[in-house]
């Protein structure tokens, strides 16, 4: 898949896996390359201004191995910048796939 | 060494300009990865591969920086090195950031510059008049007042429109980080 596309999804992405609990950055960089096909370490950079911007909250929580893991909360501005995402998403691929159905009609 | 540390030493000399507990903060994310990719029966090695190229990964976390600092202290300073933040992402900055910003700014510069030069032509008007009679005094008082009244109101539209530009910028950075980000794998 084109660059340019993946990286604008990601952030969709990212915000809707925290949407059913809290979840630590390992867990959300792996889940994310497992679908594409993105270099892990830039997923951090991700969730460190998504936390800037107030979509999520952060806290360290003890792990029964190794050291305390980062836990990454959906803020309701989280919520709303998500639901926002979505909605313009949604617009945009129902756009491509007019076109395209309509130019691979027979 | 081992390759972590390798990795964590490469990043960490790169991000020098952040100050320490911010950090302190984004390392923490690197060294927990390494440490839960091992603990999942992943070698370090791969565990580097998978995360990247630690220099893009410094870029990255740079330009986050960047906008939040350009974002919380409005200076025209930290929103050039924001601008400048992206450039290092890739070469579609310098032609699509870059350069619109550097011409825009030219704009704003200009636009001030001109807004101040009508503000003391008016002043001159009124002096040249009292020494040299050029206009009479009522002539260049009336003069006078037009330009100043001129200049206040390109002052007060060119404040409105810079700080308009400004967060104009900060928003279109963000937009483009979400798009341009990382480079391939």
């Amino acid at each position: 898949m084109n660059i340019q596309f993946k990286k604008g999804v990601l952030e969709i992405c990212v915000l809707v896996l925290a949407t059913r609990g809290d979840r630590y950055g390992y867990e959300l960089a792996v889940k994310i390359s497992e679908k594409f096909e993105v270099a892990v370490g830039s997923v951090y950079p991700l969730l460190n201004r998504l936390t800037q911007d107030g979509y999520f909250s952060t806290y360290l929580r003890e792990s029964t191995e190794g050291p305390p893991r980062k836990y990454y909360h959906l803020t309701p501005d989280g919520w709303s910048h998500m639901r926002k995402l979505i909605a313009e998403w949604e617009n945009f691929t129902q756009a491509v796939n007019e076109i395209v159905e309509e130019g691979l009609k027979p | 060494m081992t390759t972590r540390d390798r990795y964590m030493l490469e990043l960490e000399s790169m991000l020098k300009v952040i100050p320490e507990a911010q950090r302190k903060e984004w390392l923490y994310d690197y060294y927990i990865h390494f440490q839960q990719a091992v603990e999942n029966g992943q070698s370090e090695e791969d565990a580097a591969r998978e995360l990247g190229d630690p220099r893009s990964i410094a870029n990255e976390l740079l330009l986050v920086y960047r906008v939040d600092q350009a974002e919380t202290n409005n200076s025209f300073g930290k929103l050039s090195r924001a601008v400048f933040a992206t450039v290092s992402l890739g070469l579609f900055n310098i032609i699509f950031v870059l350069g619109p910003y550097m011409a825009l700014t030219a704009v704003l510069i200009a636009l001030w510059a001109s807004s101040v030069a009508i503000g003391i032509a008016g002043i001159g008007i009124v002096f040249e008049s009292l020494w040299n009679r050029t206009f009479t005094i009522p002539q260049a008082l009336s003069l006078g007042l037009i330009t100043s009244s001129i200049t206040i109101l390109l002052i007060l539209g060119l404040k409105a429109l810079t700080s308009a530009f400004y967060k104009m910028t900060l928003k279109y950075l963000k937009f483009n980080t979400r798009i341009v980000k990382g480079n391939n794998k």
